[in-house]
């Protein structure tokens, strides 16, 4: 019976694994990422471990599927009329939110007062600056009004800042809503029963959710702050699915036949960003010439193997309006014949900030000056913390900000090339989001077009202009590596999908 | 008593003003870090206004301290949670933690020191030596690394993380338990070691008194004094390991949420943090100061 041994075998070796038993179906799963959510509210949180929770439990009335395409969600069909301002869409009817509250055109006129209110200082009102009012037609209808065409409007409604929180329990928590399990309440497919703050999110499934009823009947979100440990958890079976693998731990995961490791290519991309009002960063020739003397490839491949691709344009190609204008080569001639052109023949001293919050932040720093020596540029490194590196980074005059090349993590969380590139590049008094003064008078034209632009073909002509200025001609950025997001999984585990966006669905996942 | 504790009051007046100057002279500004990257300038100045943050430092300090003596200590710039009943709610969870590892540190270390001390330059002697040295100079984030390794991944004995059961306390109580238990440990033995050369120790060897009973009745006896303030210093050692080994096991206690305050800048929740593991730690070395005197005698005056 050589059938029957192997079999034997195989369960053996999955006994082995010190995991919980397998033979059971599961109907738990358990994910672990580094930090705790901070405010389960679409409208008032920024940071990605939040997003997460609010995917689930949140809808809007559209959204992205997991390729980034636009889909319908609480809205059948949506259009924009002649006008390209007025946005009409047509509600699903009969969706409650999970208090209980049904779901109406008026609910989302009240959602979207609710971010525009000044008074109740939303965190994400910045991203909602373009709209005018919201009208409800009937029941099932509700108009959108823009404040003057917006090329970017799709993607901003299917953001997750644009889900429908449930009027009843937002006006009942008040600015308490989304700060405990009671204060959280959307349509998504699955609700926040129990909220245990640094140790664990209870996600139940929605019965007959109108969406989709997911398989699994429990998630439990469980913040685990330290890389190494995640990893640990996920090898003993404390957890199915963790985030954010360190990536010393990558290669020696992907090689474990019990783990397995999913990537997606996302809108995140690392990079070191130049202060052009700092000489002599603000000659084009000397940002192309520095641009030209790093090796990517060497980074990709050695240093954070497995982590992204060599960047091929100031945006990621998923995104919407991205256009592959090719890797920059690593030419060492060419940087020391820019920079004799631009009268240093000798080289400068420069100075890279960085910061260990990026993953081998410090590293890449390291790597970043060292390359630059062969061309005899100098360049100082300083570290410092998440909190002090900041501070630079918030509405401060050129004079008041010391740094000149410093490290940033791209990713326009609405996956378009507006967000992506506008707050960014785009000629600014202060550096409240362009973060390095770069102003390029041929940009900031083509830019503010593209933006006004709702004609699709002619708004990725713009768009592909602008990534030229700002990629090629006159660089605002070392442009590094594109990001793959990654999560990793114990096998059996499947239909979890990493989104582009950093965060993970759940909705379809099931255990073996 | 009662002197004791009213000693403690100056000493608590003094951590606060530290705490308070320390956390503002940390470089960064709370209201850009709360309001995220995205934010407009207005909204970070509104948010500074709002946090109180835009007043004088000295302004800054009244309220914070007429406050704080109310049990008020406002709330989370992060979270926007009060701050008392986030700490209410970890507390326990450090508080469980800190005492079970002193539990762990004084049984061994008493033990493994006083064996070292009866047996004196003998290889027991440095064996122990050596191991405490080891266990003094590990740091807690690689031990605790390397236990979850051995007693979770390999052997499968104990749940890596998390703190759910009584089993999910045992690595972390081992490594914070492990690293005092070899301060106590050296110092049971210098006790030890002095007390066993006294003379009396020998007249009681000479009138017939069992090995045994010279070790523990008498040598032991008179030696806790110095180890039991040991152990009252040690405990604010534990409190600051807490810091490390709660983010490692990811213990959902006072030390993890001030590690996420600092990288946050959020000042009330550090604040109330620091003042409120400060006033355990003062509290434990009134107590440990109260009890000495029961121990001995001659400090009864």
């Amino acid at each position: 019976m050589p059938v029957g041994v192997i079999v034997t075998v195989a369960t053996l070796t999955t006994g082995c694994g010190g995991g919980p038993d397998t033979t059971v179906a599961r109907d738990t799963l358990i994910f672990a990422a580094p930090a705790d959510a901070t405010i389960l509210d679409p409208h008032n949180t920024t940071d990605t471990e939040s997003d997460q929770v609010i995917g689930m439990v949140f809808e809007g009335l559209i959204g992205f599927d997991d390729t980034m395409k636009i889909v319908g969600r609480l809205a059948e069909t949506w259009e924009v009329g002649d006008d390209g301002v007025t946005w009409t869409f047509h509600l699903r009817s009969g969706i409650t939110f999970h208090d209980g509250t049904p779901f109406n055109a008026e609910a989302v006129r009240l959602n979207f007062a609710r971010v525009l209110d000044p008074d109740q200082k939303h965190k994400r009102l910045p991203l909602f600056v373009m709209l005018d009012r919201v009208e409800v037609a009937d029941e099932h209808t509700v108009r959108i009004i823009t404040k003057y065409p917006f090329g970017a409007f799709e993607p901003t409604m299917a953001h997750i800042s644009s889900t429908i929180v449930s009027p009843a329990v937002a006006e009942q928590y008040g600015t308490d809503f989304g700060k405990s399990a009671p204060a959280v309440s959307g349509t998504g497919p699955y609700r926040v029963t129990s909220w245990k703050k640094d140790q664990e999110i209870i996600l139940e499934r929605v019965e007959n959710h109108w969406r989709l009823t997911p398989p699994m009947r429990r998630l439990i979100y469980r913040p685990i702050p330290e890389g190494a440990a995640r990893v640990l958890a996920l090898e003993t079976g404390d957890v199915d699915v963790i985030s954010r693998v360190p990536p010393p731990e990558l290669t020696r995961l992907e090689a474990l036949e019990t783990i397995d490791v999913l990537r997606t290519v996302s809108i995140g991309a690392q990079q070191f960003r130049f202060n052009l009002t700092k000489k002599p960063l603000d000659d084009p020739r000397v940002r192309k010439a520095i641009s030209y003397a790093i090796d990517r490839r060497a980074i990709v491949e050695q240093l954070v193997t497995g982590f992204g691709t060599p960047s091929t344009s100031a945006l990621t190609p998923i995104m919407r309006g991205y256009a592959n204008l090719g890797e920059i080569p690593y030419d060492v001639e060419k940087a020391r014949a820019l920079l004799r052109e631009a009268g240093l023949p000798n080289g400068f001293k420069t100075k890279i900030t960085t910061t260990p919050r990026y993953p081998m932040g410090v590293e890449l720093a390291e790597v970043i000056a060292a390359q630059l020596k062969e061309v005899n540029i100098a360049a100082e490194i300083q570290v410092l913390d998440w909190g002090t590196m900041v501070q630079f980074w918030q509405g401060l005059p050129p004079e008041k900000n010391p740094q000149e090349i410093f490290i940033m993590g791209a990713g326009a969380s609405t996956a378009d090339a507006d967000w992506g590139l506008r707050p960014i590049f785009q000629t600014a008094p202060t550096n409240e989001n362009n973060y390095g003064y770069y102003s390029n008078a041929e940009f900031d034209r083509v830019i503010e077009a593209a933006m006004r632009e709702t004609n699709e073909a002619k708004r990725l002509d713009l768009y592909k202009r602008a990534q030229e200025i700002v990629y090629l001609d006159d660089p605002g950025a070392i442009w590094l590596f594109d990001n793959f997001y990654i999560v990793a999984a114990r096998r059996g585990v499947e239909g979890v999908s990493p989104s582009p966006l950093g965060v993970v669905t759940f909705e379809r996942a099931v255990i073996h | 008593m009662a002197a004791a504790i009213g000693r403690t009051i100056p000493v608590l007046f003094g951590i606060s003003v530290l705490v308070f100057l320390i956390v503002h002279a940390i470089p960064g500004d709370p209201a850009v870090i709360a309001a995220g990257l995205e934010a407009s300038p207005e909204t970070v100045e509104q948010i500074r206004r709002d946090l109180g943050l835009d007043r004088p430092l000295p302004e800054q300090f009244v309220t914070f301290v007429s406050r704080a003596v109310q049990g008020e200590l406002g709330s989370s710039i992060r979270t926007g949670a009060p701050v008392a009943q986030e700490i209410a709610d970890r507390l326990p969870f450090t508080l469980r933690l800190a005492l079970w590892s002193i539990l762990l540190a004084t049984l061994i270390g008493v033990v493994a020191g006083s064996v070292s001390a009866v047996w004196h330059n003998r290889v027991v002697d440095h064996a122990v030596m050596s191991v405490t040295l080891v266990a003094v100079s590990t740091p807690s984030y690689w031990l605790g690394l390397m236990l979850m390794l051995a007693f979770a991944l390999w052997l499968g004995w104990l749940p890596a993380i998390g703190a759910g059961t009584p089993a999910h306390y045992v690595l972390p109580v081992m490594t914070l338990g492990l690293q005092s238990a070899g301060h106590v440990a050296r110092m049971t033995r210098a006790a030890m070691l002095d007390v066993l050369g006294e003379e009396y120790l020998r007249a009681a060897r000479a009138k017939g008194v069992s090995a045994v009973n010279v070790v523990v009745r008498h040598a032991l006896r008179n030696a806790l004094v110095p180890v039991t303030a040991i152990i009252g210093l040690r405990f604010g050692g534990l409190l600051a390991g807490t810091v490390l080994v709660e983010s490692v096991f990811a213990i959902p206690g006072v030390g993890r949420m001030m590690v996420d305050a600092v990288a946050a800048r959020d000042f009330p929740m550090l604040q109330g943090g620091v003042l409120v593991v400060a006033t355990l730690y003062v509290a434990v070395n009134t107590v440990t100061d109260a009890v000495t005197p029961m121990l001995d005698p001659r400090l009864r005056a």
